[in-house]
C-alpha cells in the first residue's frame, strides 16, 4: 500500500520511503517522511493534487507522484 | 563575537533577527522570505547577528538554502543560534542534531511557546536543555520577550561546554570515528557525509569508507541516508515525552480556516474575491476622493510660489522649472499614496496571515499544466508589491527552467508603482467601474502568465515540474506592529523615489518640453525638443493608441525609469502645453491627451503593465537570472508581447465601438 490509496483523515505508518531520485529521497527524508513516521491525509487541493499530510506535528504539501512511491500501512 | 541565526523557514527567525538588532527586515508567514543573509549589531554589545536563509537540513534543496550550508561550513562565526519553531518541533529538532555535527558552540531560542500553549501543548527547557547538552532559552521573537536572557547566554557562552551528542548506534559511531582523523574540517559532519554517500568527491578522497560503508549497509539492509535520517529522528522521538507534554489535540482553529479557505468548490472562488477586494479597497474606495485632496494641497503650494516667485520677479524659467516641472512632477505621484498605503497593508495582510502558501497549495495543479507549480505563485504575489522582491522570491523555486520563466514572468503582475498608471485612467475613463477595469488587468496579467508559460513549456522546457514541496504554515494574525512599520516602509521609500528619481526625471521632462534644439526658452511645446524625438517615435507607438501622439508617446517609454514616471510625465506635459494646473485635468478636453478614450487608455495601460519593467526591476532579473542575453531576451519578450497585445486591444476595441 502507498500514500495516494488513503482516504481523506486515514491514518497509516510509512514502512518504506521508494523515491528514486537522489536529491528528492533526501529532501523528503530530511522532512521527517522516514520509517515508523504516523501520517494523515488532511487535505486534498480542490483540483486533486497536491495532498496535504500532517507527520510530526506539522503540514506538508507533496504531490501524488511523490505520495505513490512512499510505502505504508493503514493504523486502524 | 559572530552568531549564526539557523532555523527552519517560516520559524520566526527575521522576527528574532530584527528584535535582537532593532532592524525592521521583511517577515512573512511562508517558508522562504529570507533568500539573503543579512547581518546586524545587538545594540550594547560585540554581538554580530548573521540572518541566514531558512533550512530544514544541511543538504541543501534549493540556491538559497545552499547560501546557509556554505555559509556553516566554510565562514568564521562563533555561535550557532538555533531558532526552533516550538509547534513543529520535531522537524526543527532534526536540524538541530546536524548542527550539533559541525563541532561548534549550539544556543537554543525556543520560539512560538505562546501559540504552543494556546494548543495545549507544554515544552520543558531545562530538560531540552540536559537532553541536547547545550542552553535552551525560551523567547517570543514577536513580543520581544525572553530577548535579554538570550543576549547574556550569548555573551557568556563560554561557559557551556561543547555539546558532544553522540545520538547513532554503535556501529555508525564507530565508522565515523574511524573515518574522523583523515579529515581536515568538519570532520563529524564531512564523515556522515561519506557515509550518506552523499559528497561523492570526499569519498574518493577516502577509499577506506569503501568497506565501511559496505559492511554498514549489510547491517542494516538500507541506504545509509536513510538510516541516519530515522536515527536522528528516532532520538528526537525517543527523548520527546521527556520535554514535552500535550494534553490535549483537537481540531485546530487552521484546519476549521482551511474548511473554508481549501474548500473544494470555493477555494478559487474565494481566491478572486480576495484579489478583487485588494483592488477595490485600493483603486474603487479611496478613489479620487483623497486624491483630489491631496491634489489641492500641491495646488496650493504651486499657486503660492508661484505667486510669491512673481512678486520678487524671478526669472520666468525658474518659476516655470520649479512649478511646472519640479512641484507637478513629483505632485502627480505623491496623489496616489492613500492608493498605495491601502495596497501595502493588503499584501502585508496577505504575506503574513499565512494565506500565500494557500494560494500556492490549491493553484500548483493548474499551474503544472502550464510548466510552472504552485512555487512561482509566491513571487507573483510578493511581486503585486513590487517586482524586484518578486523576482528574488523566485530562488526558493527548485526547478532552474521553471525559476527563469518565473523571473521572466513576475514584472507582469501590477505592481504599486504602476498603481499610479492604473488609478489615473481608470477612475477617469471608467468612473465608478474602475476597481472593475483595474481588476480586470489583474487577472489578465495572470492569463497572460498562463499563455506565456505554455509558449516557454513549448519552446524550452520538455518537462513537467517534478515535484513539490512545500510546508502548509498555520493561519496567523497579522502583528499591526508589523504591518504598520512594513506599509510605513514602503511608502516611505515611495516618497523618496519621488524625491530622487523622480525629481530629476521631471526636471529633465521640462527642460526638454520647455527649449527647442537651438536652446531657446519658451518655445511652443510642439516645437521643443521632447515633441521631435517623440514624434519619430510616435509612428511606431501609433497601434497602440490609434493616434500619433509624441506626448504619450514619450510617457510611456519614461516608464522604464519607474513605473510612476508615466504619470509624472504626463502631468508635466499637460501642464506645459496647456497652463493645466490640476493634475486630474490631463485628460482635459482640447488638452494635449484629450484624445485618450476608454478604449485607447486601457491599450495605453496595457502596453505599460506588460512592457519592459522599470530598471530597478530589469537588473534584478539580470542578477537573478545571472545572464545579461537573457536579461535582454526577457525585456524584448515582454516589450514585444505589449505592444502586440496593446495594438490588438485598440484595434479590436476601436472596431467593437465603431459597430455599436
Amino acid at each position: 500500500m502507498v500514500l495516494t490509496d488513503l482516504k481523506i483523515h486515514q491514518k497509516a505508518v510509512v514502512t518504506k520511503v521508494n523515491i528514486a531520485n537522489a536529491l528528492l529521497k533526501r529532501r523528503i527524508l530530511d522532512m521527517g517522511i522516514t520509517s515508523g513516521v504516523v501520517i494523515e491525509i488532511k487535505k486534498i487541493a480542490p483540483l486533486g493534487d497536491p495532498i496535504d499530510i500532517s507527520l510530526r506535528g506539522y503540514q506538508l504539501c507533496l504531490r501524488k507522484n511523490e505520495l505513490s512511491q512512499i510505502e505504508c500501512e493503514v493504523i486502524k | 563575537m559572530r552568531v549564526c541565526l539557523v532555523g527552519n523557514q517560516n520559524s520566526g527567525k527575521t522576527s528574532l533577527f530584527n528584535a535582537l538588532t532593532g532592524m525592521n527586515q521583511k517577515v512573512g508567514n511562508w517558508p522562504g522570505v529570507t533568500i539573503d543573509r543579512k547581518e546586524g549589531i545587538v545594540k550594547g554589545t560585540d554581538l554580530e547577528i548573521i540572518d541566514l536563509p531558512g533550512v530544514y537540513s544541511l543538504n541543501p534543496f534549493t540556491s538559497e538554502e545552499k547560501i546557509t550550508r556554505d555559509f556553516l561550513l566554510n565562514e568564521q562565526y562563533d555561535v550557532i543560534l538555533n531558532i526552533i519553531d516550538s509547534t513543529s518541533i520535531e522537524r526543527s529538532l532534526y536540524l538541530t542534531t546536524q548542527l550539533i555535527d559541525l563541532g561548534k558552540r549550539v544556543v537554543i531560542a525556543l520560539n512560538m511557546c505562546d501559540l504552543l500553549k494556546k494548543k495545549g501543548f507544554h515544552v520543558h527547557e531545562d530538560i531540552l536543555s540536559e537532553v541536547l547538552k547545550m542552553p535552551v532559552i525560551k523567547v517570543s521573537a514577536l513580543k520581544n520577550e525572553g530577548i535579554d536572557k538570550l543576549i547574556k547566554t550569548l555573551e557568556s557562552i563560554d561557559k557551556y561546554q561543547l555539546s558532544n551528542l553522540k545520538i547513532f548506534d554503535d556501529s555508525i559511531e564507530k565508522a565515523v570515528t574511524e573515518l574522523s582523523p583523515n579529515i581536515d574540517v568538519n570532520k563529524r559532519y564531512n564523515a556522515l557525509k561519506i557515509l550518506e554517500e552523499d559528497n561523492l568527491y570526499l569519498k574518493k578522497a577516502h577509499p577506506e569508507a569503501e568497506q565501511i560503508i559496505k559492511s554498514l549497509t549489510k547491517i542494516y539492509n538500507k541506504g545509509l541516508d536513510e538510516v541516519i535520517a530515522d536515527e536522528r529522528y528516532n532520538f528526537i522521538v525517543k527523548n520527546k515525552n521527556l520535554f514535552f507534554h500535550s494534553d490535549r489535540q483537537e481540531e485546530t482553529i487552521s484546519d476549521k480556516l482551511d474548511k473554508v479557505f481549501l474548500n473544494k468548490y470555493a477555494a478559487i472562488p474565494i481566491f478572486v474575491v480576495i484579489m478583487t477586494l485588494v483592488y477595490f479597497l485600493s483603486v474603487g474606495l479611496v478613489g479620487n476622493f483623497t486624491t483630489g485632496l491631496i491634489e489641492s494641497l500641491f495646488d496650493l503650494i504651486k499657486t503660492s510660489l508661484r505667486s510669491g516667485l512673481e512678486s520678487i520677479s524671478a526669472w520666468p524659467w525658474l518659476i516655470s522649472l520649479i512649478c511646472d516641472g519640479i512641484i507637478t512632477g513629483i505632485g502627480a505621484v505623491l496623489n496616489f499614496i492613500p492608493q498605495l498605503i491601502i495596497l501595502f497593508i493588503c499584501i502585508s495582510v496577505l504575506e503574513t496571515c499565512g494565506y500565500m502558501s494557500r494560494i500556492s497549495f490549491f493553484l500548483d495543479r493548474l499551474f503544472r499544466k502550464f510548466g510552472l507549480s504552485g512555487k512561482s505563485i509566491i513571487p507573483f504575489i510578493v511581486g503585486s508589491g513590487c517586482s524586484v522582491p518578486g523576482i528574488m522570491t523566485a530562488r526558493t523555486i527548485e526547478n532552474e527552467k521553471e525559476k527563469k520563466v518565473t523571473i521572466l514572468l513576475t514584472p507582469f503582475i501590477p505592481c504599486s508603482a504602476k498603481l499610479p498608471v492604473i488609478t489615473l485612467f481608470t477612475t477617469f475613463f471608467f468612473g465608478s467601474l474602475a476597481w472593475l477595469a483595474s481588476v480586470s488587468l489583474y487577472f489578465l496579467a495572470i492569463i497572460i502568465i498562463l499563455l506565456s508559460a505554455i509558449l516557454f513549456k513549448k519552446v524550452y522546457m520538455k518537462d513537467e515540474t517534478e515535484h513539490y514541496i512545500l510546508e502548509l504554515p498555520e493561519y496567523k494574525k497579522p502583528s499591526l506592529r508589523y504591518v504598520t512599520r512594513d506599509v510605513a516602509e514602503k511608502v516611505w521609500s515611495f516618497i523618496k523615489r519621488a524625491g530622487t528619481i523622480i525629481f530629476v526625471c521631471s526636471v529633465i521632462v521640462w527642460f526638454l518640453t520647455s527649449f527647442s534644439w537651438t536652446f531657446q526658452y519658451g518655445v511652443d511645446i510642439e516645437n521643443s525638443i521632447l515633441a521631435s524625438i517623440g514624434s519619430i517615435l510616435a509612428y511606431i507607438f501609433y497601434p497602440v493608441i490609434g493616434h500619433l501622439s509624441w506626448a504619450a508617446t514619450v510617457s510611456a517609454l519614461l516608464g522604464i525609469v519607474a513605473k510612476e514616471q508615466i504619470v509624472s510625465t504626463m502631468a508635466v506635459i499637460a501642464g506645459l502645453a496647456d497652463n493645466v494646473s490640476n493634475g486630474s485635468l490631463i485628460f482635459a478636453d482640447s488638452g494635449i491627451f484629450s484624445f485618450f478614450n476608454g478604449v485607447n487608455g486601457y491599450a495605453f495601460m496595457v502596453f505599460c503593465l506588460f512592457s519592459a519593467p522599470c530598471l530597478g526591476a530589469i537588473s534584478a532579473m539580470r542578477k537573478e537570472l545571472n545572464s545579461r542575453k537573457a536579461m535582454f531576451k526577457a525585456i524584448a519578450y515582454q516589450t514585444l508581447l505589449a505592444y502586440v497585445l496593446a495594438s490588438l486591444i485598440n484595434g479590436i476595441g476601436t472596431l467593437v465601438m465603431l459597430i455599436i
